[in-house]
């Protein structure tokens, strides 16, 4: 008895270290994270003093020493001896900054995000590995693996992180890791490919076609091509019409018969379709110093840590600087010596639906070609963080995996169910090579001959080179369609419906050094209808192309600081078109209507962060698309439809007045288009004045808008940068929305003498550790609209007041 | 004034403990300590939680002051305490001599048959 009173309070002491050992939910260990000898408190980082420091750190597997020099903005400069050591540098270097991002992105990618929050991940998981994420990084992987110097660089990147790791010890944890408890795993060179596989699913996933099949059940094939046409109504397409046609088209197949699908019934929302991206390049007749200028801005979900990382990267051979994405070698949007490259997304469609007949519920085979067919099976294991492990059983017939069965309840509304997917990330492929042989380029035939391993996801990719030359290649491999075929669900069954094989890579879309004296492309249409293969139906939306387009056609004297003003024009082309339509339909407006259209009719159209004008015209648009279609086209939550898009909407008003549409078919009554406009306007400022009082300063667009930059960990605001001073919008050239928005801004300068002049900022800053002030020490600079100038070292030795830290990395 | 005496021999103790073995070693070193000098069991509790607390806050303001930086705002949003910082130390004090207070106590407890 004694005893037991005696150890009674050892064994409080024992529970309580158990319990301030363990995450609780989301409550991270409260012992371990508290205890400033391990926790939270060990990852403070001192600003930077300004001093120069050097420090020597020994790595395993170099064949020779690397010299690391960091400059004030805290990107490394890299001089290595060969590729091998080069890349190992990169990777170790990248995870010094940024292994958390690195690993909790390839997690993700891979469908293991239950692994670390647990049962809450399961859905989003299931969901990355029924749509193949790790069967397409597993060929792929095999494709990079062909190419011997691509296959060095990722096992030595791969070596690198390791590197990293294999120093770190627990205290030394990056903080997230020690906020969700737990430790990082070995990285492989396989994850490389799962992150480059992840940007297909990022920028290349979209499918409405289970939307439209709706569509084309309720309306027919008419109204379906009516108010969903294939080229748009206003639009500039990245190949400037009348381009010339170097290459002889390849026969189209024959495609196959129409087909009306079952459609299918939806669950949670989809992703924002704000993702996007502006670059361009203006010939020397253009500008200033007569040598070509190249900018890009590719637009992304902004997050913390950054998407980009920066790097210069020095090694015999190659000596380039650019934006590099943590988790993969070499640099991804840059310049070097000779040439300048950058992307923006291409919205073709490389992703289509096959509904699947299943023999029975053993799902063994498939009708197909008028034969049973036999499916493949791939076993899916799940870990789940205090759970039993899951498995879970993938079909796949020769289209791709059943992404979902009949009876299941699919993750995002447009994924259709009991259908197999045919999608472009799952085809073997070698984008390392392209980026390693970007990396070296010289010269335009260095350029194009890159681009021909390019698979996905698809690219504009623009060039400009110090031999004069500017060039822009849309590219990546496109399956072989007939017209529209893949704009609906199609017939499993029906071997027409199949992909034909690819349009020759030769054959993809492209101009060099046209007359206009530049090139650009913010994800439009590629080309218009002359162009002998079909690539898509949809695109993005023109505004920012267009207005990018007649920016530049009119623009002289170009230099990088005007290309930084055009990467933030704010002016809204679509309310230059749209409000004079809307003006006309106003009818004896309320004193509070009066007041929102007398500062729309004042406004000078730009989308500045003060501008309450702007707040009022895209919270228009959205009534007024809500107002006009929501009744035809999101009666039913379980039937998800497409809307007619604004281009479309835009035609309706000018050219259909009493088309059947604007009747509002849930009233009674028959509206005409000018009671819908006047419903809209009233349903917009109803919604303003509840949400921020009466019309004044609270109306200004960036606080109606709120841009942020948040923390990969959903909801972590304490590590999030949020209502951001910015102006823009998801049409306007500075593409800056809600949650997404130009994640990396580059304008780059060539030169004859081999000294490049470039700047560039992102959203966020060089390390990942949100106790280091260059975790987001760039955005204000983004938010402001201006660039850092960027430093292009040639020699680790070269003077530069803004170098800081010197790491020799040995062996 | 032996109490003090006792938390200082904690104190420094706790520190080396701290630096180079995990985090909960402290406590079970506490225990020992009062379990080898057995400490009265009375101010047992107080005396480690005095250890404790001084320890963890006076580590963590040495921390802040060799790196400033936003963390411990932003800690002190990631723990609802409305980033006052001031709160952040009053918590890790707390939790330091809660840990520390209990497993002295224990220790001194178990010698006290």
């Amino acid at each position: 008895m004694k005893i037991i009173k005696s150890a009674f309070p050892l064994a409080i002491a024992l529970f309580l270290t158990y319990a301030m050992n363990q995450s609780w939910g989301t409550i991270p260990p409260i012992g371990k994270i508290f205890s400033p000898f391990h926790g939270f408190w060990m990852n403070a980082e001192s600003p930077d003093s300004g001093e120069p420091t050097e420090e020597t750190l020994q790595i395993a597997g170099l064949h020779q020493p690397v010299q690391v020099v960091y400059d004030e903005m805290g990107v490394p400069h890299v001089f290595a001896q060969d590729d091998h050591d080069l890349y190992l540098a990169q990777g170790y270097l990248t995870a010094k900054d940024r292994l958390w991002q690195m690993e909790f992105q390839t997690h993700f990618a891979g469908g293991r995000i239950s692994e670390i929050v647990g049962e809450k991940g399961i859905a989003s998981d299931q969901f990355q590995r029924r749509m193949g994420s790790v069967y397409g990084a597993e060929k792929s992987f095999e494709g990079m693996k062909e190419d011997p110097a691509a296959k060095t660089a990722l096992e030595a990147y791969s070596d690198g992180v390791n590197a990293y790791i294999a120093s770190l010890s627990d205290r030394q944890l990056p903080l997230e890791y020690k906020l969700l408890n737990y430790r990082p795993e070995p990285w492989t060179p396989i994850k490389s490919a799962l992150f480059l596989k992840n940007m297909s699913f990022v920028l290349a996933s979209g499918t409405d076609d289970l939307k439209m099949t709706n569509i084309l059940r309720k309306y027919g094939r008419e109204v379906a091509e009516d108010l969903f046409p294939n080229y748009p109504f206003q639009e500039s397409p990245i190949i400037p019409v009348g381009s010339p046609v170097d290459f002889k088209p390849v026969p189209i197949p024959a495609g196959p018969a129409d087909f009306t699908g079952l459609g299918s019934s939806m669950s949670t929302p989809e992703k924002d379709p704000n993702i996007g991206s502006n670059n361009w390049a203006v010939a020397g007749n253009k500008t200033v110093s007569g040598l070509p200028i190249l900018a890009n801005d590719p637009h992304l979900t902004l997050s913390l840590p950054s998407i980009w990382y920066q790097m210069q990267l020095v090694a015999p051979g190659v000596n380039v600087y650019g934006s590099t994405m943590p988790g993969t070698p070499n640099v991804i949007i840059g310049f070097n010596k000779n040439v300048a490259w950058g992307v923006t997304n291409v919205g073709s469609d490389v992703l289509d639906w096959y509904q699947v007949k299943f023999k029975d519920a053993s799902k063994k085979e498939y009708w197909h070609d008028g034969k049973w067919k036999k499916t493949t099976m791939r076993i899916e294991t799940f870990k789940i963080k205090g759970k039993k492990d899951m498995v879970d059983t993938i079909f796949f017939t020769h289209h791709g995996p059943v992404v979902y069965l009949s009876h299941e309840k699919p993750f995002r509304s447009n994924i259709p169910v009991g259908h197999a997917l045919r999608w472009i990330a799952h085809e073997k492929s070698q984008e390392l090579t392209t980026f390693y042989q970007l990396n070296r380029a010289k010269n335009y035939a260095d350029y194009a001959k890159a681009l021909t391993y390019y698979s996905a996801p698809a690219q504009n990719f623009v060039f400009a080179s110090n031999e004069g030359d500017i060039a822009l290649w849309v590219n990546g491999k496109f399956p072989l369609k007939s017209k529209l075929q893949g704009k609906y669900l199609l017939d499993g069954t029906d071997a027409a419906a199949d992909w034909q094989g690819f349009i020759p890579q030769a054959h993809n879309p492209h101009v060099k050094n046209p007359v206009r004296g530049f090139v650009s492309s913010a994800n439009q249409f590629s080309v218009d209808p002359s162009y002998p293969y079909y690539l898509g139906w949809q695109y993005a939306p023109s505004e920012r192309g267009r207005r990018i387009n007649e920016r530049l056609a009119v623009m002289e004297k170009i230099t990088m600081d005007s290309l930084r003003g055009l990467q933030n024009d704010n002016f809204n082309i679509r309310a230059r078109e749209l409000l004079p339509l809307l003006f006309d339909q106003v009818k004896s407006p309320t004193a509070a209507q009066s007041k929102a259209l007398a500062a729309l009719k004042s406004w000078n159209l730009v989308n500045s962060p003060e501008s309450v004008e702007a707040t009022i015209f895209e919270n228009w648009v959205l009534t007024l698309q809500e107002c006009l279609w929501s009744d035809e086209f999101s009666a039913d939550e379980k039937v998800p439809m497409s809307r007619p898009s604004m281009d479309r909407t835009i035609q309706l008003i000018k050219s259909e007045p009493t088309a059947r549409w604007w009747d509002d078919t849930k009233t009674p009554a028959k509206e005409s288009m000018s009671d819908i406009v006047m419903k809209s306007l009233q349903a917009n400022v109803d919604t303003l004045l509840k949400q921020h009082g009466p019309q004044g300063p609270e109306w200004a667009w960036y606080k109606h808008k709120q841009t942020g930059v948040r923390h990969l960990i959903p909801g972590m605001d304490a590590l999030s940068r949020l209502n951001i001073p910015i102006g823009g919008g998801g049409t306007i050239v500075n593409a800056s929305t809600t949650k997404t928005g130009p994640s990396w801004r580059l304008v780059v300068e060539l030169s004859k003498e081999g000294k490049p002049r470039a700047y560039g900022v992102y959203p966020g800053g060089q390390s990942g550790n949100p106790g280091s002030s260059h975790y987001d020490d760039l955005i204000d600079t983004w938010a402001k609209g201006e660039l850092k100038p960027l430093l292009y070292l040639t020699s680790p030795e070269e003077k530069s007041n803004r170098l800081r830290k010197k790491i020799t990395l040995s062996k | 004034m032996k109490q003090l005496i006792y938390s200082l021999i904690l104190i420094v103790i706790g520190a080396l403990v701290g630096i180079y073995l995990p985090w909960y070693a402290m406590g079970v070193a506490f225990g020992l300590i009062a379990f080898v000098l057995n400490m009265p069991v009375k101010s047992s509790f107080l005396t480690g939680f005095l250890a404790g607390f001084i320890l963890w806050v006076m580590a963590a303001l040495w921390l802040d002051l060799q790196h400033p930086s936003t963390l411990p705002g932003r800690m002190a949003q990631v723990f609802p305490l409305k980033g006052n910082v001031f709160a952040l130390f009053a918590v890790t004090g707390v939790l330091g001599g809660l840990f520390s207070g209990i497993w002295t106590w224990a220790g001194a407890r178990l010698r006290q048959k």
